[in-house]
C-alpha cells in the first residue's frame, strides 16, 4: 500500500538500469537501525494483538475469563446467541456499508479538487495555500472535528437554521443528527483529506508530456481524461479507497458521537464488549472479524495495483 | 541584424520554387512573463526536409517547435502549416505530430496500443490499425515488442516506439524535441543513421529541435542555429560550418578558437589581422569591416599547424589525447590557442613551439557580438 504512489506516472526507466543496491551491506550492521521500531511493534502492537487472538478461543465467566478453549465466541459472532439474537453479521455488514458510502463519496470530492491541484492551479503559491486548506483539518483532532458536526447538524444548529433561514423548515434534512445521513457525512469529512494526497500524489507525477502527447495524437481534451488520466490515477485512488474503506468501516467515534442507536458499527459492538458487557473473549472474536475483512480488503488492492501497474 | 535572415543556400528541395512551404513562421513572438523565449522569428521549412533548430538552452528552439505542435500559442505573428493559418487551433488539430524528449509513452498501455491509441481514437478500425501498427513497427525494426510495456523496453526501443506512435498518424511535419538526448552515445550515434533512413523512407517533413551539433550536422538537410530567440544562421551543415556569419555561430559549431586582433588590411571580402604575437593572418568575412577595425577571428583547431621554434613566445601549457588526435594548449602572450595534431606532430608541455595558422576556413567578425559561450551562461 506504501509503493503504489511511486510508479504510475514516471518516465519509463530502462530495465538494465536497476543494479541490486549494495553499498550498505556491512555484515548485518545495517539492520540495527530497524531494532528499536520493531521491537516497538513488537510489544505494543504484536503482543496485545496475540494475547486478543488467543482470548478469542476463551469463555467469559461472571467476572472474568476461563481458559476453556473453543470456537463459541465466533459461532456467536456469525450466528448470534440465544440473549441478544443474530446482531452481529448485519452489524458487521452494514460498516462496511458506510465504510463503501463514506469510500464513494470522498473519492468523488477528493479527485476533482486533486486533479485541481496537479494540473489547473498554475501559481505555486495558490497551489500551497489549497494543499495547506486540504490538510489542515488533520491537525485538529478527530473528536473535535465529530463534535463540530454535532453543532453543525443538530436540530438548531448551523445547517437547521441556515435551512429555515431559505423557508425549508418542515425538510427531513433540517434534523440529520443521529442518522446514517450524519455519520456518513462526519466521516467523509474526516477522510477526504487522505484521498485527495494519495490521489494528488499520483497525478502530481504524471509528467505533462503524456497529456500533451495524447492530444498531439488526435486526442481531445475529456478522451484524454478519461483514457489516460483516470486509468493513470487508478494506483492513487485504489490506495486512498483501501485506506478510507478500512479506516471508516472499523470506526466507532463518529456513530457513537452523530448517530442513532439503530446506527451503531461493529466497533462499537467491540467497544462495547471490552466495556460496559465485560465480556473480552467475545469482544476479541468480533475484532478478529473485522480484522479479517479489512485483511481481505487489503489483499484485494494489492492485486488490483499489481495488475494496474505492471 | 537582418544580414543573418537571408539564406542563399537555404531550401535544398530543388522541385520547383513554386512549392508551398510545409510550415511558414512569420514575425512570431512568444514571452512568458518578461522572458522572451522567440524574438521575432520568421521560417520557412520546406515540404519533405529535415530541418534542425540548433543552439544552447534556453534559446528558444524548444518553445518554437512547441508553437508548431500546439501546445503554445504565440503572443504575435503567424504560425502556418501547409499554408493554413493556425491560430486558435488546439494541438489536438493540427496535422503535425511530437517525438517527445523522455519519448511520453504511455506506461499502462502495450507497445501495439500505445502506437495505435491516435488511430482508435481517430476511429480508424480495428483490421486497419493492426495493419498500420505492424506496418510502422516493421519500419522502425521493432516487430516483436508488441505485446510488452514501455517500461520492459531498452531506451533504443521505447525511442522506435515514439516514433512509430507519431508517424502511424501519417503527420504532414513531423516534429522531434531532443529525442536522442536520453540515450547512451553509442545508441545516439546509430539512431542518428536510422533517423536518417527513416525520413528518406516516409518523406515526411522533419523538425529536429537538439542542442548537439553534432547530431545536427550529421542529419540535418538544413541547419537553423539559434541564440537568444533569434535566428543567427540558417544554411545546409557544411556551408554552417565553413562559412559561420557570427561569431556565435563559429563557436557554437564544432570546436574553435576566437582570437582577437587588428584588421589591417581589407579586400572585397577578405580581411588581414594581426593578432599580435601570433602573427598575420587571413579570412573572409561578410561583415562590414575596415582597416584598423578590432576584430574577432575564427580559427578551427585543426587548422592550426604547430613547429618548433626554440625562440618564439609561443609555449605549449598542456598537450592531452583526446581519441584519434593530441589536444595542444598553447599560450602565446595573452591569447590561448588549442591546436589538434596528428600524433607524431605533438610537443611536451613547456616547449617553445612556432604556430601557423593559414586555411581557407578562418572566419573574421567585426568584434561586439556574443559568443556562444556568453549565451549559453545566461
Amino acid at each position: 500500500m506504501t509503493d503504489v504512489v511511486a510508479q504510475p506516472g514516471m518516465p519509463p526507466v530502462v530495465p538494465e538500469a536497476s543494479e541490486p543496491d549494495e553499498k550498505e551491506g556491512k555484515g548485518n550492521g545495517r539492520y540495527f537501525l530497524g531494532v528499536p521500531i520493531v521491537g516497538w511493534m513488537f510489544l505494543f502492537f504484536a503482543i496485545p494483538y496475540l494475547l486478543l487472538f488467543i482470548q478469542s478461543f476463551w469463555k467469559p465467566t461472571a467476572f472474568g475469563v476461563s481458559q476453556d478453549w473453543n470456537l463459541d465466541n465466533y459461532k456467536t459472532v456469525f450466528f448470534g446467541d440465544d440473549l441478544v439474537g443474530s446482531i452481529y453479521m448485519p452489524t458487521l455488514l452494514r460498516s462496511l456499508k458506510v465504510g463503501a458510502l463514506v469510500t464513494l463519496f470522498s473519492t468523488a470530492l477528493a479527485f476533482p479538487l486533486a486533479y485541481l491541484l496537479a494540473f489547473k492551479i498554475r501559481n505555486h503559491r495558490t497551489r500551497m495555500m489549497v494543499y495547506v486548506l486540504v490538510i489542515v483539518p488533520l491537525w485538529a483532532s478527530y473528536l473535535l472535528r465529530a463534535y463540530a458536526w454535532k453543532v453543525i447538524l443538530g436540530q438548531n444548529g448551523l445547517f437547521g437554521s441556515f435551512l429555515d433561514q431559505i423557508g425549508l423548515q418542515d425538510s427531513f434534512l433540517n434534523n440529520l443528527l443521529y442518522s446514517q445521513a450524519a455519520v456518513i457525512i462526519t466521516m467523509t469529512q474526516i477522510f477526504t483529506p487522505f484521498m485527495v494526497l494519495t490521489i494528488y500524489a499520483v497525478l502530481e507525477r504524471l509528467p505533462t508530456s503524456l497529456i500533451e502527447a495524447s492530444k498531439d495524437l488526435g486526442v481531445g481534451r475529456f478522451k484524454t481524461f478519461t483514457t489516460l488520466v483516470i486509468p493513470l490515477s487508478l494506483p492513487g485512488v485504489i490506495a486512498g479507497a483501501t485506506f478510507t474503506m478500512g479506516l471508516s468501516s472499523g470506526d466507532f467515534v463518529a456513530p457513537q458521537l452523530v448517530g442513532g442507536p439503530s446506527d451503531m458499527m461493529i466497533a462499537n459492538q467491540v467497544y462495547s464488549q471490552f466495556g460496559a458487557t465485560n465480556n473480552w473473549p467475545l469482544g476479541s472474536a468480533i475484532a478478529f472479524v473485522l480484522l479479517g475483512c479489512v485483511a481481505v480488503l487489503v489483499a484485494i488492492s494489492a492485486q488490483a495495483e499489481k495488475r494496474e501497474l505492471l | 541584424m537582418s544580414k543573418v535572415q537571408d539564406s542563399p543556400s537555404a531550401a535544398p528541395d530543388s522541385s520547383g520554387a513554386a512549392a508551398r512551404p510545409a510550415v511558414e513562421l512569420v514575425d512570431v513572438v512568444k514571452r512568458f512573463g518578461d522572458v522572451t523565449a522567440v524574438d521575432e522569428l520568421s521560417l520557412s521549412i520546406a515540404d519533405g526536409e529535415f530541418l534542425t533548430l540548433l543552439g544552447p538552452s534556453g534559446c528558444g528552439k524548444t518553445t518554437t517547435l512547441r508553437l508548431i505542435a500546439g501546445f503554445e500559442a504565440p503572443n504575435r505573428g503567424e504560425v502556418r502549416i501547409e499554408g493554413v493559418d493556425m491560430a486558435g487551433r488546439p494541438a489536438y488539430k493540427r496535422p503535425v505530430n511530437t517525438v517527445f524528449q523522455q519519448y511520453a509513452l504511455f506506461p499502462h498501455l502495450s507497445v501495439s496500443r500505445n502506437i495505435g491509441y491516435g488511430l482508435k481514437h481517430a476511429g480508424v478500425g480495428k483490421a486497419e490499425t493492426a495493419e498500420r501498427v505492424a506496418a510502422m513497427m516493421e519500419l522502425m525494426q521493432i516487430p516483436d515488442v508488441g505485446e510488452r510495456r514501455p517500461s520492459e523496453l531498452s531506451g533504443g526501443q521505447q525511442q522506435r516506439v515514439a516514433l512509430a506512435r507519431a508517424l502511424v498518424m501519417n503527420p504532414e511535419v513531423l516534429l522531434l524535441d531532443e529525442p536522442l538526448g536520453s540515450l547512451d552515445y553509442k545508441l545516439r550515434k546509430d539512431m542518428q543513421f536510422e533517423l536518417k533512413r527513416i525520413h528518406r523512407e516516409v518523406g515526411v517533413t522533419f523538425v529536429y529541435v537538439t542542442h548537439d551539433q553534432e547530431e545536427a550536422m550529421t542529419m540535418s538537410d538544413r541547419i537553423v542555429v539559434m541564440n537568444a530567440g533569434k535566428i543567427e544562421q540558417q544554411a545546409t551543415p557544411a556551408e554552417i560550418y565553413d562559412r559561420p556569419l557570427t561569431s556565435f555561430v563559429a563557436d557554437f559549431i564544432g570546436d574553435t578558437n576566437i582570437v582577437h586582433g587588428t584588421a589591417t588590411r581589407v579586400e572585397d571580402g577578405h580581411v588581414t589581422v594581426d593578432l599580435g604575437a601570433l602573427g598575420e593572418v587571413g579570412g573572409s568575412s561578410d561583415d562590414e569591416i575596415a582597416a584598423g577595425d578590432r576584430v574577432k577571428v575564427s580559427i578551427r583547431p585543426t587548422d592550426v599547424k604547430v613547429e618548433d621554434g626554440s625562440g618564439s613566445d609561443a609555449v605549449v601549457q598542456d598537450s592531452v589525447l583526446v581519441g584519434g588526435h593530441i589536444a595542444m594548449k598553447i599560450t602565446s602572450g595573452e591569447e590561448t590557442v588549442i591546436a589538434h595534431v596528428s600524433r607524431g606532430g605533438s610537443f611536451e608541455p613547456g616547449a617553445a613551439v612556432r604556430l601557423d595558422v593559414d586555411s581557407e576556413r578562418i572566419r573574421v567578425f567585426a568584434d561586439g557580438e556574443t559568443t556562444a559561450a556568453g549565451a549559453a551562461g545566461e
